[in-house]
């Protein structure tokens, strides 16, 4: 029982504590900007290029596909930010030292930014009901926030194998900012897959978001939570996968890295 | 001012570039935002806006390139000022004869023609991906197009380095910023689908004349007229900016030795 409160503790701490540090050197109104100007900027950006490349009849394709990839803001560089900011801060040989549960730990790291993703994303959609004109009248909204859920899920998990990747690299930024915008491509929020080559569809299978995005429009043209239930399994099973290969590569880092003595070295 | 000074100032402009660019191709960051950022866009771009034909292929070659250099303006001129203090050579930069300004205007150079690299890459993605075949429409108005934008993004790039510097609170704003330029400016859109009120907005953008420059000429869209009152904005707005930022610096300079903040954040 005592393991259990510790770890739970540990849990939340970690998870509180990481995201007050990710965000520390901001003000609230920086922190909105951050959080809601750019991924709000962004999400018109690609709406209007959408519409202007197809018409204004397909505007609900791309809001709700770049509504979903505001996921990624926090599921991306949030999480490796928060993984690889103990290494750049000094901290990471104080967590490696502790005997603190290592998929506790990680989890905590995943927990606050699975919350703020989420968070991020009903924002886009608020957006994008309000000014943009994304009519929700046929959406079961309890299955769309399920959808928002999970695809957060899947994307940090994505996000945390990328925050391993930050332990041993310091081009961090350039992997961050690679892989968002590839999913751009990749994960169909503006793009629709089957138009695209087979090489990119199979990419396209294997990363988060991707499933997330098909199951959130079919469920806005009025499919039923039955109907969108495998792409939903799909979505978390990816993510998944995701967790269990970056906590396994978290403790393969700590050991080769306890091994070498290169824990902090850049 | 005498030819020679300008002439000494021009050499150190175009060291300053030269050191800038070589210190540059190994960063990450600044090489996926000049370089890799751009072509990404163009990507998706040209295979959103596949259904549209060439013009539409060249509005996307010249938009893409244009979104590289708004993004390396606003994140790697924009802390260019910062950069040098990070590394602890800004006090040296400030204590030499020339004036600093003249510095940060061979740095942003440098970051303006790394840009506008993207815009090449994009025209062989464009070519090679996607098999268009590019011409542009008015060469001889395109590159005097180009030649006035790099001085209509570097002037504009003056007032942003010491904007940041001087005032941490709006740096933090950065990543909100990239993206609103891209739409107002209307770089791979027209911004005749905005709302109208956003119009005055995009019209006191030094990038949406150089947008409007670029894409007429490249695209052979925009009457002679157009491209010529694009290019007299440009020149209007350079001159203005390059005005506020010599007083710009002046201010920071002045601040930064009377608080002795000059190599603090």
């Amino acid at each position: 029982m005592k393991t259990l409160t510790n770890n739970l503790r540990l849990f939340w701490q970690g998870a509180i504590l990481s995201y007050v540090a990710l965000f520390h050197w901001m003000r609230p109104i920086q922190y909105m900007a951050s959080k809601i100007l750019m991924p709000l900027s962004q999400m018109f950006f690609f709406v209007y290029l959408g519409t202007y490349a197809t018409s204004l009849d397909n505007r609900s394709f791309y809001i709700v596909g770049n509504a979903l990839q505001i996921a990624a803001v926090s599921g991306i560089y949030g999480m490796t930010m928060s993984i690889g900011g103990d290494r750049d801060n000094g901290t990471l040989g104080y967590i490696f030292g502790t005997p603190a549960n290592r998929l506790v730990v990680f989890m905590g790291r995943a927990f606050m930014n699975i919350m703020d993703g989420a968070l991020g994303v009903v924002i886009a959609f608020v957006w994008g009901v309000l000014l943009m004109g994304l009519d929700l009248s046929n959406t079961n909204i309890p299955a769309l926030a399920l959808i928002i859920v999970i695809t957060t899920i899947s994307t940090c998990g994505l996000g945390l194998l990328m925050g391993c990747l930050a332990l041993i690299t310091v081009n961090v930024m350039f992997v961050n900012n690679f892989v968002y915008f590839l999913l751009l491509i990749f994960s169909g929020a503006n793009l629709p897959l089957k138009e695209l080559p087979a090489w990119i569809q199979v990419i396209s299978s294997m990363l988060p978001l991707t499933r997330g995005i098909a199951a959130a429009r079919s469920l806005v043209n009025g499919a039923g939570l039955a109907e969108i239930a495998p792409l939903l399994w799909g979505e978390l099973g990816v993510g998944l996968v995701y967790f269990i290969l970056g906590y396994f590569l978290f403790t393969a880092f700590e050991a080769v890295a306890k091994q070498r003595g290169t824990l902090e070295v850049f | 001012m005498n030819i020679r000074i300008l002439a000494k100032y021009w050499r150190t402009i175009l060291i300053v570039a030269e050191m800038n660019i070589r210190q540059q191709v190994t960063d990450g960051f600044i090489l996926f935002t000049v370089l890799f950022q751009p072509i990404i866009i163009a990507l998706l771009g040209l295979w959103m806006l596949k259904d549209k034909g060439p013009d539409a292929a060249m509005f996307v070659v010249v938009g893409s390139g244009l979104t590289g250099l708004w993004s390396s303006l606003l994140f790697v001129s924009g802390g260019s000022i910062n950069a040098e203090r990070w590394s602890g050579t800004l006090e040296s930069l400030v204590a030499i004869p020339t004036p600093f300004e003249v510095i940060v205007f061979g740095k942003n150079l440098g970051n303006v023609i790394q840009s506008l690299l993207s815009m090449v890459l994009g025209y062989f993605v464009a070519a090679f991906a996607f098999g268009y075949s590019l011409e542009i429409q008015q060469p001889l108005l395109f590159v005097a197009s180009v030649l006035l934008s790099v001085i209509a993004f570097i002037s504009f790039g003056l007032i942003i380095a010491p904007v940041f510097v001087m005032n941490p609170g709006v740096r933090a704003w950065q990543n909100a910023m990239e993206f609103p330029i891209y739409v107002f400016c209307g770089f791979l859109f027209p911004i005749a689908l905005l709302p109208g009120w956003t119009t005055p907005i995009s019209y006191l953008l030094p990038p949406y004349w150089a947008a409007i420059a670029l894409h007429g000429t490249s695209t052979g869209g925009a009457a002679l007229n157009a491209t010529l009152s694009a290019w007299g904005m440009m020149l209007l707005f350079s001159l203005l900016d390059l005005f506020i930022a010599s007083r710009l610096f002046k201010l920071m300079l002045y601040k930064a030795r009377a608080d002795a903040t000059l190599g603090m954040e």
